[in-house]
């Protein structure tokens, strides 16, 4: 194949920012290329580059062997069809497919001629009369493809062109591209950020991102040999998990040594392994070579999407202390007054010197009349030191009315995870049994009461605590102790299956050496 | 809509009592004889033909036309390349144009005009040049606005596409920009024409005192001659005019549309 477009080294900046940070790409005849990539990565700019809109601030676009750089877009053989179709409102379905040629001042007849011909490529004869406003989105991006195809040009540029249809019309328009493609054997330059688009219709896929071209490839190279986890994920669903290469063809992740295809990696280099969803197969828990329970299933059409957990999170275990709280009655105020007893982590005590705004929140106190109106607390008094130990503290109303508790300072255990450096704390808490019924979001509430945190034991960035589990019911919860259990997330796997399973079910997962795709960590941006 | 429908009422009223009623004063006034009393009408088609039969009087409609033709000739020789290049400016710089181009129009006309005397004293003009140059300083701001806003209302894609295409920026300009401004051409032409047509401060002002247009005729029968009859007549000889004008660019304007 002859080589048609050679872009060198492109770099573009909009207001200082860099767009495209010299991109080199070589586009071959009568392929159709697909430069995908998220909103931003420079997709647009590069093809309006091509087409002459744009300059480029750095770098060179050859042309069939010559240098564009300097040729303006109504001299490039090249065409868009564009995002919004562009169509010339003032002119009908004929005279604006007819545009280009009458430019070039071709014979009526042969206009004729060629637009007729257009007409039937993209489906749309005896609409030459029509008004090009009153088309529907389809049929007016057609109209653009046959004004851009009839003359004839070596490259089509097409910028998001089904971007504003609706996902029938959307398939439609792929099938019938591919072909037409097909038929009159021109380079198609396809910009979209649809993965599936990409992988159904192109010869060769560019993935883009932030300015810079990562990979290139057929759509199956890209699907099932993606250079690293932002190009896979990109692509396709996919579970992409920590690992090692302990060694050429072996790969360790989830506390296990697999069988992989890959080599060429340090000793012991930190990788990404990749395992598509559709690749691992679920069989029974003794037959898998992962095993986990299911966490959630969704009906996806046809198949189930399930999330396979196959380590548990780290996870703290607390007491609530459910009581009956005994309100405090000021006879001669007319006032009445409560607070729960309540546990302070020392270090909090230390850090953050807590103020009585907080100890009244903790310690739930309220004090209110007659009448039910709420009375604002304003003393509150105390004996707690910053030493472990049982203290007690007093609040009160202006009008004397106090309820005095305990405070239980305390030094908790942490839960540290050194393999997972992830370290979680929660505290014990008493609360009332009204509080419970009336939570409104059980989960979180009990995180606030517990104060429970999971963090980073590295950077102590925070790691959100996604499972509280319990064994009461909160509509019906009597005086008494219970155990709260929070974590974090576990190692979750996705898998795509067409059989049924409940949450909770126990399960293997089973994949082979041809499964495991192993990509080299992305190395961060300087 | 009930509601809406009766916030009109103040404005039929008002449409009723000043626009209406004087149309169908001067409708009766035209169609009669000098001398009427309060019961008797002469109703009588002699104004009309006395306006038709004396070449003198149709010099002076066609003097109208033809200057009121001219004035909106030169306002969209001048006017449409100040809108695309008042349109192609910074949006900042668009607004800050359109606002010193429509800076004279809060200033009174008959102020503008004598203005325009004074300066146009020192030259050594044709009386009908000088008319021009007044009428045209007076109407352009209307048609530079509307075809300014026509383009920019313009969709830039389409140039982009038309570019794509292979047409150069002229041909660009011939082919998409300038049919795509005809709507804005058209309202700019009824904004120019109509007035221009029955101006008479103008004329008056600067063409010197022989040079008489057909708002002047009608000032003269109606404020001179105190002959209310025939200056109703000519009244509505013009307002017919007008219509037929209306009709006319509002049939171009739809035929425009349908291309």
């Amino acid at each position: 194949m002859r080589k048609l477009i050679e872009f060198k080294n492109i770099v573009k900046t909009f207001d200082g920012q860099v767009v495209l940070k010299g991109v080199n790409l070589n586009i071959f005849e009568n392929e159709f290329v697909t430069l995908l990539g998220p909103s931003g990565c420079g997709k647009t700019t590069l093809l309006r580059i091509l087409g002459g809109f744009l300059e480029q601030d750095e770098g060179t676009v050859i042309f069939d062997g010559q240098c564009i750089d300097n040729v303006p877009p109504y001299r490039r053989e090249i065409n868009t069809v564009f995002q919004r179709y562009a169509l010339f409102p003032h002119l009908n379905v004929y005279e604006n497919i007819a545009f280009g040629l009458r430019i070039k001042k071709t014979g009526d007849d042969i206009i004729r001629q060629k637009v007729q011909r257009m007409l039937s490529l993209v489906n749309l004869e005896g609409y030459e009369k029509r008004n090009v406003t009153k088309l529907s989105g389809g049929q007016q991006q057609r109209v653009a493809i046959a004004r851009a195809l009839v003359n004839e040009p070596s490259v089509l540029l097409l910028d998001e062109p089904l971007g504003a249809l609706d996902l029938k019309l959307r398939k439609e328009l792929q099938r019938e591209l591919t072909r037409i493609q097909q038929e009159v054997g021109i380079t198609f330059l396809f910009v979209t950020h649809d993965q599936e688009e990409a992988l159904t219709m192109s010869d060769k896929i560019v993935v883009m991102r932030e300015g810079e071209i990562v990979q290139i490839g057929t759509p199956l190279e890209i699907y099932n040999e993606p250079v690293n986890a932002y190009v896979a994920r990109f692509i396709g669903e996919s579970n992409i998990v920590d690992g090692t290469m302990p060694a050429d063809y072996k790969v360790r992740f989830d506390e296990k040594n697999f069988e992989c295809r890959d080599f060429g990696f340090r000793p012991d280099e930190p990788v990404d392994v990749l395992i598509r969803p559709e690749d691992i197969e679920i069989v029974k828990p003794r037959d898998g070579v992962l095993r986990g329970t299911v966490k959630s299933a969704v009906f996806k059409g046809i198949h189930y999407e399930l999330m396979v957990e196959t380590q548990t999170g780290t996870s703290k275990t607390v007491h609530m202390n459910v009581v009956t709280q005994h309100d405090l009655t000021n006879q001669a105020a007319g006032e009445k007054i409560s607070a729960n007893d309540f546990y302070v982590d020392l270090e909090d005590l230390e850090n953050r010197e807590m103020t009585d705004k907080d100890f009244i929140s903790i310690a739930n106190a309220q004090a209110w009349d007659e009448e039910g109106r709420d009375i604002s607390l304003t003393k509150v008094s105390h004996n707690i030191e910053n030493r472990t130990g049982v203290y007690s503290i007093t609040f009160g109303t202006e009008k004397k009315t106090e309820v005095t508790v305990k405070v239980y300072v305390i030094h908790p255990e942490y839960v540290q995870d050194p393999r997972h450096n992830i370290g979680i704390t929660a505290l014990d808490f008493f609360i009332t049994p009204d509080e419970i019924q009336e939570s409104m979001a059980i989960s979180t509430d009990l995180k606030t009461w517990a104060s429970a945190e999971a963090w980073n034991l590295q950077d102590d960035s925070s790691i959100e605590i996604t499972d509280v589990r319990f064994d009461f019911n909160p509509a019906e919860v009597t005086e008494g102790s219970y155990e709260i259990t929070f974590s974090t997330r576990g190692r979750e796997y996705k898998v795509e299956t067409t059989s049924a399973h409940e949450v909770g079910d126990r399960i293997g997962l089973d994949f082979g050496p041809d499964d495991i795709h192993v990509m080299h960590k992305e190395v961060a941006d300087a | 809509m009930k509601s809406f429908v009766r916030m009109s009422y103040p404005y039929i009223l008002w449409i009723a009592v000043f626009i209406v009623a004087p149309m169908i004063m001067i409708l009766l006034y035209a169609l009669t004889r000098t001398g009427n009393g309060t019961l008797t009408f002469q109703f009588t088609l002699e104004n009309f033909s006395r306006f038709f039969s004396d070449p003198d009087f149709l010099r002076v409609l066609w003097t109208s036309l033809r200057i009121a033709f001219i004035t909106t000739v030169f306002c969209i020789l001048i006017g449409y390349p100040a809108a695309l290049f008042i349109a192609n400016l910074p949006e900042k710089r668009q607004t800050l144009m359109i606002l010193l181009l429509t800076l004279p129009m809060w200033i009174n006309m008959l102020l503008k005009t004598y203005a325009w005397r004074g300066i146009l004293m020192n030259f050594d003009l044709e009386s009908e040049a000088k008319v021009f140059i007044g009428m045209v300083y007076d109407f352009l701001p209307y048609m530079v606005i509307q075809i300014h806003t026509a383009i920019s209302k313009l969709d830039r894609d389409l140039l982009v596409a038309s570019y794509d295409l292979g047409a150069n920026p002229w041909q660009s300009f011939l082919k998409v920009t300038l049919p795509l401004s005809v709507p804005g051409i058209i309202s700019g032409i009824t904004l120019v024409f109509h007035p221009a047509v029955s101006s008479f401060v103008i004329p008056k002002l600067l063409g010197g005192g022989n040079y008489v247009l057909i708002g002047n005729l009608i000032e003269k029968y109606f404020l001179v001659a105190g002959d209310w009859n025939f200056g109703s007549a000519i009244s509505l000889i013009m307002a017919l005019i007008i219509i037929a004008s209306m009709y006319l660019t509002k049939k171009l304007d739809r035929n425009a549309g349908e291309d």
